[in-house]
C-alpha cells in the first residue's frame, strides 16, 4: 500500500469509528511502517475508538520509552500471535492485544502482578475468600475479604485464612516491603 | 557542566514602578546584559500571566524577568504538606516564582501555569519581618525556611544577590535555620559571607542518566556536589535531595554510584541530611509535562495511581528502589537524617525501619543539625 493510500484508508477507518481529530492526527504523524501496520491490526481486530487510543497512546509510549520503532513492537512475539491467531472472537483478540501492549509498557509491574497473582492462586481459598491486591499494585495495602451466610461459615473461612497466614503475610511483604521479595 | 546564568536566555525584564526605585530593581538593571530590554509596568502581576498566543506558555515565562511586590506573605506551610503524609516541619518562603533551568518533571509547569513570568520580589526585606515575627511566636524552637520551593534559590544569585542578605539575617538568629536548594553551583556570593552554622544549602542530585534527559540548563550532578564540598568548607551545612527519585532500568545502580561519587567528595558525617521523593504526578502535570517533553523516557516510567490521586512508581517498585537506596546512604553516613517526602508513614516505616518521627521534631532535629 503506497503511503496515500495508508492515509485515506486511516481517515476512513477513523471516520467509522468517529476517532477525534486529535488521535487521528497523531496516528497520520506516524511513520508509514508504523501506522500501516497498526491499521492492519485495527481492521483485524476490528479495534474500538478506545482501543485505538489506548494502542495509539500505548505504542508511543513503549516507542519513546524503548528508543524503538513501534513497528518493531508490533512485531514482537506476544503481539504478533495475538494478531496472527484465528482463534478467539475480534473482542477477545482485541482485549489480549490491549493487555499485551500494557504488558510491554509496563513489564515489572506485569511481572510483579502476574506472580502475586499465581501466589494468589496457588493458596487454592474456597469460595467466600477474597485476596484482593490494589489496582495496578498502586498501594501497599491488600485486602481480604471474607463472605459467609452464617457462623459456621465465616468460622470455617477464617479457619483457612488462619491456615494461610504465613502464604498471606508474604503477600502482604511484597506488596509492603518490596519488589525484590519477588525474587527471593 | 556547571549551571551557565550566561547561557540562560532573559528576552525582557519588567519592573513593576513602584519598585522603580527598589535596590533589586537597581542590581539587576547593572547586571542584567545590555541587550535585554527592560520596562516599567503598572502591576507586575498581569506581567507575569501567560502570554497569549505563546506556544509554550510555561516556557515562554521563564524568559521574562518580572520585579515586583509581593502583597501575599512571604512565608507559608510547605504546599506539599498533608495529613496523610509523613512530612518534615519545612516553612516556604516565596522570594521568587519560577526557574531558568527546565526540569521536564517539574511541579510548577502545573502550579505556575496561571502565572508563569520569572518574579523576583523587591520587597523581600519584608519577609524578614514577617521571619522575626515567626520566632518570636515560637520562643525556643528552631525552624527550617527555605527559599528553593517555587523557585532555585541561586540560580540568578549573581543578578539579584539576595543569598547574602538571608544568610546574614538568619547567622544573627539562633532559632531559625536557612535552606538554600539548588541544581546550580552558583555559590560565589555564599563564599563571601559567615553563616554561622545557620545556612543549610541543599543540592537536588539526580543520576547522570536523569540529568541528561530531564533537567534542562541545570548543573551537572559533579557541579553541584563539587560546590557542595565548597561551601561545606566555608561553613555551611550541606544536605541532599534526591528527589525526584526516578524508577528508570537501571536505576538501583545509577543510584548507588550518583551515592559513591558524593561520599567520594563530601565527608559523610557532616551531611546535614538527606530527603528522598519518588517522581509523583498529579495527571494535570503529567500531562503538561509529557506535552511540553514528549521525547523524555524519565516521564514514561511505570507510574500508577496511587490512592491520593498522584501518579507514582508502583508501590513494590518504589518501596524496593527506596529501600536500595536508603541502605547504601545507612552504609556510608549512617548518622545523616533521612526523611521521605509525600509518602504515608507506613511506607517511612517500611524503608526506614522505624515510624516517623513527628513533623515537628523532625523539623526541629533538621534544623538544629
Amino acid at each position: 500500500m503506497v503511503v496515500n493510500d495508508t492515509a485515506a484508508a486511516i481517515r476512513a477507518c477513523a471516520a467509522e469509528r468517529h476517532l477525534p481529530e486529535t488521535h487521528l492526527a497523531r496516528w497520520l504523524r506516524m511513520a508509514e511502517r508504523d501506522r500501516a501496520p497498526l491499521l492492519a491490526i485495527a481492521r483485524a481486530l476490528r479495534l474500538s475508538t478506545g482501543a485505538i487510543v489506548t494502542a495509539l497512546t500505548t505504542l508511543e509510549e513503549i516507542s519513546v520509552r524503548e528508543s524503538c520503532a513501534i513497528e518493531s513492537v508490533l512485531a514482537r512475539d506476544p503481539i504478533a500471535r495475538i494478531i496472527n491467531s484465528r482463534a478467539g472472537s475480534a473482542p477477545a483478540r482485541a482485549k489480549a492485544f490491549l493487555e499485551a501492549l500494557r504488558a510491554i509498557r509496563y513489564p515489572r509491574l506485569a511481572e510483579a502482578a502476574r506472580k502475586l497473582e499465581a501466589e494468589i492462586a496457588a493458596l487454592d481459598l474456597p469460595r467466600g475468600i477474597s485476596v484482593v491486591l490494589p489496582k495496578d499494585l498502586g498501594s501497599d495495602q491488600l485486602r481480604i475479604e471474607l463472605q459467609a451466610e452464617d457462623g459456621a461459615g465465616l468460622t470455617r473461612l477464617i479457619g483457612v485464612l488462619n491456615a494461610n497466614r504465613g502464604a498471606l503475610a508474604h503477600i502482604a511483604d511484597v506488596l509492603g516491603c518490596g519488589e525484590d521479595r519477588l525474587r527471593k | 557542566m556547571n549551571f551557565d546564568l550566561d547561557a540562560i536566555v532573559i528576552e525582557a525584564v519588567l519592573i513593576e514602578d513602584r519598585c522603580r526605585n527598589s535596590a533589586l530593581a537597581a542590581r539587576v538593571i547593572e547586571k542584567i546584559p545590555p541587550h535585554v530590554p527592560v520596562s516599567y509596568v503598572a502591576d507586575g502581576r498581569e506581567a507575569a500571566m501567560p502570554q497569549t498566543g505563546a506556544r509554550d506558555p510555561f516556557g515562554a515565562g521563564k524568559r521574562r524577568m518580572v520585579l515586583l511586590n509581593r502583597r501575599s506573605p512571604f512565608l507559608m506551610a510547605c504546599p506539599t504538606g498533608s495529613a496523610e503524609f509523613a512530612c518534615c516541619g519545612y516553612l516556604v518562603l516565596t522570594l521568587a516564582s519560577n526557574c531558568p533551568m527546565d526540569c521536564s518533571y517539574c511541579f510548577l509547569q502545573e502550579y505556575l501555569a496561571g502565572n508563569p513570568g520569572f518574579q523576583v520580589y523587591a520587597n523581600y526585606a519584608d519577609a524578614m519581618d514577617e521571619l522575626d515575627r515567626l520566632a518570636k511566636r515560637a520562643p525556643g524552637r528552631h525552624l527550617r525556611v527555605g527559599t528553593g520551593e517555587l523557585a532555585d534559590s541561586l540560580a540568578f544569585d549573581r543578578i539579584t544577590g539576595i543569598s547574602r542578605d538571608l544568610v546574614e539575617f538568619f547567622a544573627a538568629r539562633d532559632g531559625l535555620t536557612l535552606e538554600l536548594k539548588t541544581k546550580t553551583g552558583e555559590i560565589d556570593n555564599l563564599l563571601e559571607v559567615d553563616p554561622k552554622g545557620h545556612t543549610i544549602v541543599a543540592w537536588t542530585l539526580s543520576p547522570h542518566a536523569v540529568f541528561r534527559s530531564s533537567e534542562h540548563r541545570t548543573a551537572s550532578p559533579s557541579a553541584r556536589i563539587k560546590s557542595a564540598r565548597r561551601v561545606l568548607e566555608a561553613g555551611y551545612r550541606a544536605g541532599f535531595h534526591l528527589d525526584p527519585i526516578i524508577a528508570y532500568p537501571g536505576a538501583g545502580r545509577d543510584y548507588g554510584e550518583l551515592l559513591d561519587e558524593l561520599f567520594d567528595f563530601v565527608p559523610p558525617d557532616r551531611i546535614a541530611f538527606f530527603s528522598m521523593g519518588t517522581m509523583r504526578m498529579t495527571p494535570g502535570l503529567r500531562t503538561a509535562a509529557r506535552e511540553r517533553f514528549p521525547g523524555d523516557p524519565m516521564l514514561l516510567g511505570e507510574e500508577v495511581l496511587s490512592p491520593d490521586g498522584r501518579f507514582r512508581a508502583f508501590a513494590p517498585m518504589r518501596i524496593a528502589l527506596y529501600r536500595e537506596i536508603a541502605d547504601r546512604i545507612k552504609a556510608s553516613a549512617p548518622k545523616a537524617p533521612m526523611y521521605l517526602c509525600m509518602e504515608q508513614p507506613g511506607v517511612h516505616r517500611r524503608v526506614l525501619g522505624a515510624e516517623p518521627p513527628s513533623v515537628a521534631a523532625l523539623g526541629e532535629r533538621l534544623a538544629r543539625g
